[in-house]
């Protein structure tokens, strides 16, 4: 227990806990986003999976990892608009949209890099350190003891990720478009008679939504596992449901039950590398708090929506006394 | 007359998105294969057509075989998505259906023919009971099945290979596989040879037809689709939505578990996944193309199993790869699923009925005066 305590409270851990984050973030404030214009995006594991792979590929192909990552945005985008396509106009389910795309995702990724490359399930031999996302040193931070160690040197998506928290905020809560993708969300019926083009703000939340999932698969594939493999998101997108729900769906909660699922996942890491600690139950912990985490935020808004109504109901009980 | 007008248009739509799913795959074939005929061959005719000509009888009973655990899942996720629950766990319910399958085959000792319908039952029950996390999840507290669910997969997934790697694993094997079953535990094979095609294919169809009565004959039935329609209506009417929602759920995981159970003591001899087997993921395809109906569940896993071997002949026999399957599988998922795909068509045959009929009340009038 104490070997696992020590190597807790190392600025390592803290610092990847931050790394493991940032991929689950940016698939968590893609659902965020998705959700408020009340759109469920099933398919965020499908598009980081899809996009991590053109991530390397047109990396390698031009030898720039900016192009890689710009590439695998576009094609997150793609990907959502597909799915906003079918289940907007075409009318399937956007729940079964979005397993589609996750079976290409696992799938047909598999064929696409075969076709492309001729090589099977893995990219390794692509992949070389100067297309992958470099890491940024903060001046000034990175002197600070511990902290340094902790917030600086990681890759400019990580900050990336963090950075849109905030601006995912600012786009829901302090611009026209934000307002109306929560009108559409709250009650699209509504919306329309006021003017909105609900379609239009619909596709434009699951583009947004679409592109994050594309940085979060660039990240995976580009610097977190240096290279694209088939199993490499593990249900990360699936995660990042889960994070959504239990964040409330507003961008700052979301991100913190998204660091404590990266928590969870650093915690596994480093449990599995105790000795006679079995590596499968470890594994587990993500999932588990996952389920702990939505039980609990279940009960704390069942005791709320309890409390509200019953100081609602107490004035109006006085009320029918008089 | 104008119910057949429009079943007819169903058909036929169900038929363009196949079509359509078909003609996606034919230009990734083209694209990345040098041997695109070849190719085509095998995915299209190879799976029941020897290289001679003729019915290939082997390979279509390997078809009948894969249908067996993905008929259950088909059926599950049928019941769960009547109910409006998109609960995915079937995936990991069918494998843990398999392992306490498998255990049960070897560390209980039971005659013949018993042996293996107490494994299966045994199974069939924990996987419902380990359904009743998401169900009663959603119905206490609103937790969304979905998410729950899928984390579900995941923990049975990492529980199973604990338990297989840790406790269960015989290590005088060069793979992680348990002890083999007792021969009482197997489920016999139907037909003689390497097919793998057991009985308990005929205990799939058996399901099904209980599956469908029990769907559109009985009270539950009704209140499970009732809801899945209107929950509010459902609600409204008096119906005990909650605990209809729990029961589908559970009705789903118990036919998970029968699926993996049945696949796992009539294929195999010794439980040895590694991982999740796919075929939850499948059943929603399965699902998706009966439109919910467990009588058409048959007809669309043997479908999606034809393609399957299709897939894997293309692999083996030219160059693309069996992962094509996932492709087609997805096209179809959308096209199918796609309720205004060929809307257009549809409104002309609505449009022309109804003229039939008006022109229909016409002439009765006309009669009458």
């Amino acid at each position: 227990m104490k070997q696992l305590f020590d190597m807790i409270f190392q600025a390592e851990f803290l610092s990847s806990v931050i790394r493991i984050t940032a991929p689950i973030l940016f698939a968590a404030l893609g659902a965020v986003i998705a959700e408020k214009a009340g759109l469920v995006n099933m398919g965020l594991e499908g598009m980081m999976m899809i996009a991590a792979l053109f991530g390397t590929l047109t990396s390698y192909w031009t030898q720039s990892w900016v192009v890689g990552v710009l590439c695998a945005l576009i094609v997150g985008v793609l990907l959502s608009l597909m799915v906003g396509f079918f289940a907007l106009k075409l009318k399937t389910d956007i729940i079964l949209a979005g397993i589609a795309v996750n079976m290409l995702g696992s799938g047909g990724t598999i064929f696409l890099l075969y076709m492309f490359t001729g090589m099977r399930g893995n990219t390794g031999s692509l992949v070389s350190q100067n297309i992958l996302i470099p890491t940024v040193n903060i001046p000034l931070i990175q002197d600070i003891p511990i902290l340094g160690q902790i917030l600086s040197g990681h890759s400019i998506l990580t900050y990336l990720a963090f950075f849109f928290v905030f601006l995912m905020w600012m786009l829901l809560y302090k611009t026209p478009v934000g307002l109306n993708i929560r009108a559409v969300g709250e009650n699209d019926h509504a919306a329309e008679s006021v003017g909105i083009n609900v379609r239009r703000i619909q596709y434009i939340a699951l583009a947004i939504s679409g592109a994050l999932a594309g940085l979060g698969g660039a990240f995976m594939s580009m610097y977190y596992s240096q290279g694209w493999n088939s199993g490499m998101v593990a249900g990360r997108g699936f995660i990042a449901l889960a994070a959504r729900a239990m964040g409330q769906g507003e961008p700052v909660g979301t991100m913190l039950s998204s660091l404590l699922f990266g928590l969870a996942q650093a915690l596994r890491t480093k449990v599995s590398a105790l000795q006679g600690v079995s590596s499968y139950l470890v594994s587990v912990i993500p999932y588990v708090a996952t389920v702990l985490g939505l039980v609990i935020y279940a009960i704390a808004t069942m005791r709320r929506v309890k409390k509200t109504r019953r100081a609602r109901s107490v004035p109006a009980a006085a009320e029918e006394k008089k | 007359m104008k119910d057949k007008r429009l079943l007819v248009f169903e058909m036929v739509r169900g038929a363009a998105a196949i079509l359509l799913a078909l003609c996606v795959a034919t230009i990734f074939i083209f694209l990345c294969s040098d041997e695109p005929f070849t190719a085509l061959r095998y995915l299209l005719v190879g799976p029941i057509v020897k290289d001679s000509g003729g019915f290939n009888t082997a390979s279509f009973y390997t078809i009948l075989a894969a249908m067996i655990p993905t008929i259950f899942t088909g059926l599950a996720t049928c019941v769960m998505f009547s109910a409006g629950q998109f609960n995915l766990a079937a995936e990991g319910n069918v494998m843990a259906g398999g392992f306490i399958a498998a255990l049960c085959g070897i560390y209980i000792k039971m005659n013949t023919g018993l042996h293996a319908v107490v494994c299966v039952l045994i199974a069939a029950v924990i996987c419902g009971l380990i359904m009743l996390i998401p169900a009663l999840l959603k119905v206490k507290l609103g937790a969304s099945e979905m998410v729950t669910s899928l984390m579900l997969n995941y923990i049975i997934m990492y529980v199973v290979l604990h338990f297989l790697n840790y406790n269960f694993a015989d290590r005088s094997k060069g793979s992680t596989q348990t002890f083999p079953f007792q021969s009482t535990a197997q489920i016999p094979a139907l037909v003689p040879g390497g097919s793998k095609l057991s009985w308990g294919f005929v205990v799939a169809l058996v399901f099904v037809a209980l599956v469908a009565l029990f769907m559109y004959r009985t009270r539950w039935g009704y209140a499970i689709r009732m809801i899945g329609i209107n929950k509010s209506f459902s609600e409204y009417s008096g119906m005990k939505v909650g605990g209809v929602i729990v029961l589908s759920q559970v009705i789903g995981g118990i036919l998970a578990g029968l699926g993996g159970s049945i696949e796992v003591l009539g294929r195999f001899n010794t439980f040895l996944w590694k991982e999740l087997p796919g075929y939850g993921w499948t059943g929603v395809t399965i699902a998706i193309l009966a439109k919910n109906n467990p009588i058409f569940v048959p007809l669309a896993a043997f479908f999606i199993a034809y393609l399957n071997k299709g897939c894997m002949l293309m692999a083996t026999y030219s160059d693309v790869p069996s992962e094509m399957i996932d492709i087609i599988q997805a096209a179809i998922f959308l096209f199918f699923a796609a309720e205004q795909f060929l809307a257009g068509y549809r409104q002309k045959i609505v449009v022309r009925n109804t003229q039939a009929d008006l022109a229909k009340l016409e002439t009765v009038k006309e009669g009458e005066a």
